[in-house]
C-alpha cells in the first residue's frame, strides 16, 4: 500500500487526456485524497500534445513525483514531445492503446498494451470514450469505486458524465482482469472528508471576490484567461462590471476609471499583457490609483512559450516602466496563496492607494488541487480605502500630506470633495506642478507610504530548523518544489527555507532570515536569475551564495533540484 | 463656490487659444444649464493642449495619459452610472494614439460622451503634424503646419470615420461658436449612448489665421428637415438634413472639412442597448 501515487497521462489534443485526468481527481477527492494535476499542452488547440501529471496523496497535496508510477498512453508519437516531462522509469507500470513505432523507445518491465480505443470503438463507433475506459480501469487498479461520486449534487458533471458513458467505464474496469496490481494501491486517505479541487487561476478570481472586488477588465491570454472566464461568471450574473476589453492597456485602463469611483478593481495577464500594462501602472502609481494586477507569468521573452510556466516577469513587475513608480508585488506559492494573497492584494492595494502586482505562474494558475477547502470559508480582513472625513468637506486636499504619508481619497461622485488628480506632477491638490521641491516631496511622500509593508513579517514563510545556517530562498510555484527536495532528501533540519509572499517591498524578516545563514541558495526559473539579483540589490548576501537559476519551459523535478539542495546542506 | 464650474487656476493656453470656448462653454453654459451639481461631473482627459482642461474645472478630473482618456471614462461610468462622464482631447489623443479605442467604445455605446479638441496639429510638442492636418496634395486645402515637412499621408477624417464605426450621437462643432457648442454638448450628454462631439478649434501659434477664418466663412449649419449646404464642387442636389439617416450621415462625412464644415448633429443613433447604464 502506498501513500502517495503518481499517474501521467499523455495524448494528442482531443483524446480526452484532461477530461480522464480531471474525472480521476476528482473521483479520489471525493474519496478523501489529496491531488496536484499540472497540465502539459502545446501551441494547439487540437491535435497537439496533451498531458497531464496527477499525483494522488493520503495526506497532503504534494507535488507529482518526477517519474510516473502509472503511465497511460493514447499516442506514442504525442508522448514523444512530453517525455520531458513525463519520463518513464524502469518500475512504471504503463497501459497504452497502439504499439510504440518500432525501436524508438524501449518500454518497461511491465507495459500493456490495452487496446482502449478498441474498446471504445466496439460500444459506440460514434462516441469515442477511450478515456472512460482507461478510467473504468485505473479505477479499479486505484480501487476508487465510481459510486463515490453518489453523494455529490445530483447534477454534478461528474456523475452526469460517467453515467452517460457506464458502457465505457464497465468494459474499462473489466480489462487486464487476470492482473490485481497490487503494488498501486493506495491507503485509505487520512481523512475522508471529500477534498476541493480548483487551480490558481480559479482561486485568484474566488479571493478577488472575496476581497470585494466587483469589477474586472480582461482580455484573453494564455496562461491567464481562466481568471477572466471565473470572473465574467461571477460578475455577469450579479451587481458587477465585467468588460472584455479591446487590448490590455484597454484593460487596466477601464479598471483605473472604475477605482476612481471607489471600486475595488482588477485585471488578469501575462508577461505580453503587463508589458502593455506598464504606462498605465506608472500613472496609478503617481496619481495614487489602487488597482489590482494578476500576472500569471510565462515563458519570455516576446510571446516565447505561451503555456509553460517561468518566473521571469520579476524585473518588469518590480521595476517596469519610466520614472521612479513604486508598488507592490506580491507572489503566491500554493493554490491557498493565490485566494488569501489576493485579498491582500486588494488591503494593500485600497489601503496603501497602489497599484499591485500579484504574481503567479502557469504551474500555479493550471494545476489542477484537490485540498482542504478551509481557506476558502475561514475569516480575513478586508481593508477598505481611506475616505476623507466630513471636516475636509469643501477643502479637500486630494493628497495631503499626512502622518503615514496616506492621503484620504475621495470617490468621484462623494459631495464635497470634488479634485483634478493628474499624471502630471502635482501638489498636494492635486495641481500640475514643475517645481523641484514639489516633485520630491511628492516621490517622498508615494515611496515612503510603503515603508510600512516592510514590517508584515505575516507575508513570509520560514520552514526547516530556525537554528540552521544554511538556507534556501525562494519564490511562486518553484517554493513548492524546493521544499519537497528538501523532505524528500530527509534535510529539514540542515536546511530551512524561506518562501517571501511579499516581493516589493522585501519584509525585513527576510534580512534577518539572511543575516543568519552561512550559505545560501537562491532557486528561480529564470534564465538570467532576476530573483538573485534582486536580492543582492536589497540584503547583503553572504559570500558564500549559490544561485540555482535556469529558463522556464520545463517544471523543476526534485531530482534536479536535489543536486544543489544537498550540496547546500554539505 | 465658483458660480460657473470654473476652479481658480489659470490656464497654460496661448492667448486667443481655441480651447478657451470649449472650457466657456463648458463652464459657463453647459454644466449650470444641465444644472447637474459638481461632484456629480468626471472630466477625463488625454495629453495635450486640451487635455489640460481638468484642472480648470471644478468638478472631478483627472489629467490621464495620452490617447487613453476614453477608457478610464467608461471605467468610471460602468463603475458608477450616476456620474457625467466626459472624455477630452485632441486630435491625436482620439485620431493617432488611441485610435484603436474608438470602435470599442463607440460599439459598447457605455454612456460618456467624448469631445475631440480637433486644432489639425500637434501643438504642446510645437507643431508637428497630426492624422487631421490637410494634406497639400490631395487637394484638402492649404499646407498649414509650420514643420519643414509637409504631411505625406492623407488625413483622417475624424467624422467620416465616426460615423461609418455607427457611433450613435455625432456632432461637430466650432470652438468660436460658443453658444452652438454648448447646446451640442448638451444633447450629447443627454443622448443614452456613446457620444462624440468634433469640435473644430484654431490653433493660433501653429496655423495662420486664414485657416480657421475659412473654416467659419465656409461652415454650414444642419438644421433638421431643412436642405444641408455643400461645396460648390459638389456634383449632388442639396437633400433635407435627417439626423437618423447613417447613408445620409456619411455623405455629410465625407464632404471635405475644409470646403464646407458641416455645424451641428451629423447623426443620432441607437440609445443604450448592452450595457444599460442608466436608471
Amino acid at each position: 500500500m502506498r501513500d502517495r501515487l503518481t499517474i501521467g497521462i499523455a495524448g494528442a489534443g482531443g483524446d480526452g487526456v484532461v477530461v480522464l485526468g480531471s474525472l480521476l481527481q476528482r473521483l479520489a477527492a471525493f474519496r478523501g485524497y489529496f491531488s496536484q494535476m499540472p497540465r502539459y499542452y502545446g501551441p494547439q488547440i487540437r491535435g497537439g500534445a496533451s498531458g497531464v501529471k496527477l499525483s494522488l496523496d493520503t495526506a497532503r497535496a504534494s507535488v507529482p513525483a518526477d517519474i510516473a508510477d502509472i503511465m497511460v498512453c493514447f499516442n506514442w508519437e504525442k508522448y514523444d514531445e512530453l517525455k520531458q516531462e513525463l519520463p518513464l522509469g524502469t518500475d512504471s507500470v504503463v497501459f497504452y492503446d497502439s504499439a510504440p513505432p518500432e525501436g524508438k523507445l524501449s518500454l518497461p518491465r511491465k507495459s500493456f498494451q490495452v487496446g482502449f480505443s478498441e474498446k471504445s470503438q466496439e460500444i459506440s463507433p460514434t462516441a469515442p470514450s477511450k478515456n472512460i475506459v482507461a478510467l473504468g480501469l485505473l479505477e479499479r487498479i486505484l480501487a476508487l469505486p465510481a459510486n463515490a461520486v453518489e453523494g455529490a449534487a445530483p447534477h454534478d458533471h461528474v456523475s452526469t458524465l460517467l453515467e452517460r458513458n457506464s458502457l465505457a467505464l464497465e468494459a474499462g474496469r473489466r480489462l487486464l482482469s487476470q492482473f490485481s496490481f497490487e503494488e498501486l494501491r493506495l491507503s485509505a486517505p487520512q481523512h475522508s472528508s471529500p477534498k476541493t479541487v480548483l487551480h490558481g487561476n480559479s482561486a485568484a478570481a474566488l479571493g478577488a471576490i472575496r476581497a470585494g472586488c466587483r469589477s474586472f477588465f480582461g482580455y484573453p491570454i494564455t496562461p491567464a484567461s481562466e481568471v477572466m472566464e471565473e470572473m465574467q461568471e461571477r460578475l455577469n450574473h450579479g451587481d458587477g462590471v465585467f468588460v472584455q476589453a479591446e487590448d490590455e492597456i484597454a484593460a487596466i485602463g477601464l479598471a483605473l476609471g472604475a477605482s476612481l469611483t471607489g471600486a475595488k478593481s482588477m485585471t488578469a495577464t501575462t508577461g505580453p499583457g503587463l508589458d502593455l500594462m506598464t504606462e498605465m501602472i506608472g500613472l496609478a502609481s503617481g496619481a495614487e490609483i489602487p488597482v489590482v494586477i494578476v500576472d500569471v507569468q510565462r515563458c519570455g521573452p516576446a510571446t516565447g512559450i505561451p503555456s509553460k510556466s517561468e518566473q521571469s516577469d520579476l524585473n518588469q513587475a518590480i521595476y517596469g516602466g519610466h520614472g521612479d513608480a513604486p508598488r507592490v508585488v506580491l507572489a503566491a506559492c500554493s493554490v491557498e496563496g493565490c485566494y488569501r494573497l489576493l485579498i491582500e492584494s486588494f488591503n494593500v492595494s485600497e489601503y496603501y492607494q497602489t497599484p499591485v502586482i500579484f504574481l503567479s505562474d502557469q504551474q500555479l494558475g493550471q494545476t489542477t488541487v484537490a485540498t482542504e477547502d478551509d481557506f476558502l470559508t475561514k475569516d480575513y480582513l478586508v481593508a477598505q480605502r481611506k475616505r476623507p472625513g466630513a471636516e475636509q468637506r469643501d477643502q479637500y486636499r486630494r493628497y495631503d500630506l499626512t502622518e503615514d504619508d496616506i492621503s484620504p481619497m475621495a470617490f468621484a461622485g462623494d459631495e464635497g470633495f470634488t479634485y483634478q488628480a493628474t499624471g502630471l506632477s502635482h501638489d498636494d491638490e492635486g495641481r500640475p506642478s514643475f517645481d523641484f521641491a514639489t516633485h520630491q516631496l511628492m516621490h517622498e511622500k508615494r515611496w515612503q507610504k510603503l515603508a510600512p509593508l516592510r514590517d508584515r513579517d505575516d507575508l513570509l514563510k520560514v520552514f526547516g530548523n530556525q537554528g540552521s545556517n544554511r538556507g534556501i530562498v525562494a519564490f511562486g510555484s518553484s517554493a513548492q518544489f524546493v521544499l519537497e527536495t528538501v523532505e524528500d532528501l530527509g534535510l529539514q533540519n540542515e536546511v530551512k527555507v524561506c518562501i517571501p509572499e511579499l516581493v516589493y517591498p522585501l519584509p525585513r524578516k527576510l534580512t534577518d532570515f539572511v543575516d543568519s545563514l552561512e550559505k545560501l541558495l537562491v532557486v528561480e526559473m529564470s534564465y538570467s536569475a532576476q530573483f538573485h539579483h534582486y536580492l543582492r540589490s536589497q540584503i547583503d548576501l553572504p559570500s558564500n551564495t549559490k544561485s540555482y537559476a535556469r529558463a522556464g519551459g520545463l517544471p523543476f523535478s526534485r531530482k534536479e533540484l536535489s543536486g544543489p539542495v544537498a550540496e547546500l546542506a554539505r | 463656490m465658483s458660480k460657473d464650474y470654473r476652479t481658480e487656476v489659470k490656464p497654460v493656453w496661448c492667448p486667443g487659444c481655441g480651447v478657451f470656448g470649449l472650457l466657456n462653454a463648458l463652464t459657463r453654459r453647459v454644466l449650470p444649464n444641465l444644472g447637474i451639481p459638481r461632484h456629480q461631473v468626471l472630466i477625463i482627459s488625454g495629453i495635450g493642449c486640451s487635455s489640460r482642461i481638468p484642472a480648470y474645472i471644478d468638478t472631478y478630473g483627472f489629467n490621464s495619459l495620452h490617447g487613453r482618456a476614453v477608457l478610464i471614462a467608461q471605467g468610471a461610468k460602468l463603475a458608477n452610472p450616476d456620474l457625467t462622464v466626459i472624455a477630452i482631447g485632441g486630435d491625436g489623443d482620439f485620431f493617432s494614439i488611441g485610435a484603436g479605442h474608438l470602435p470599442h467604445a463607440v460599439r459598447r455605446n457605455v454612456n460618456v460622451t467624448c469631445i475631440m479638441v480637433n486644432n489639425f496639429v500637434y501643438a504642446l510638442t510645437k507643431g508637428q503634424t497630426s492624422p487631421t492636418t490637410p494634406y497639400l496634395q490631395r487637394g484638402e486645402g492649404p499646407f498649414l503646419s509650420l514643420q519643414f515637412y509637409p504631411p505625406v499621408d492623407p488625413i483622417l477624417d475624424m467624422v467620416s470615420y465616426s460615423v461609418s464605426t455607427r457611433g450613435s450621437f455625432i456632432a461637430q462643432g466650432l470652438a468660436s461658436d460658443v453658444p452652438l457648442l454648448a447646446a451640442l454638448i448638451e444633447e450629447a450628454i443627454k443622448h443614452k449612448g456613446f457620444s462624440f462631439v468634433n469640435v473644430l478649434t484654431p490653433c493660433v501659434t501653429f496655423e495662420p489665421p486664414q485657416f480657421f477664418k475659412t473654416i467659419k466663412e465656409r461652415a454650414s449649419y444642419l438644421k433638421e428637415g431643412e436642405p444641408v449646404g455643400l461645396p460648390d464642387s459638389s456634383p449632388e442636389q442639396p437633400w433635407l438634413h435627417d439626423s437618423s439617416n447613417i447613408t445620409l450621415a456619411l455623405k455629410l462625412a465625407q464632404t471635405p472639412v475644409l470646403e464646407k464644415p458641416h455645424i451641428g448633429v451629423i447623426f443620432r443613433g441607437k440609445e443604450l442597448q448592452r450595457y444599460q447604464s442608466e436608471p
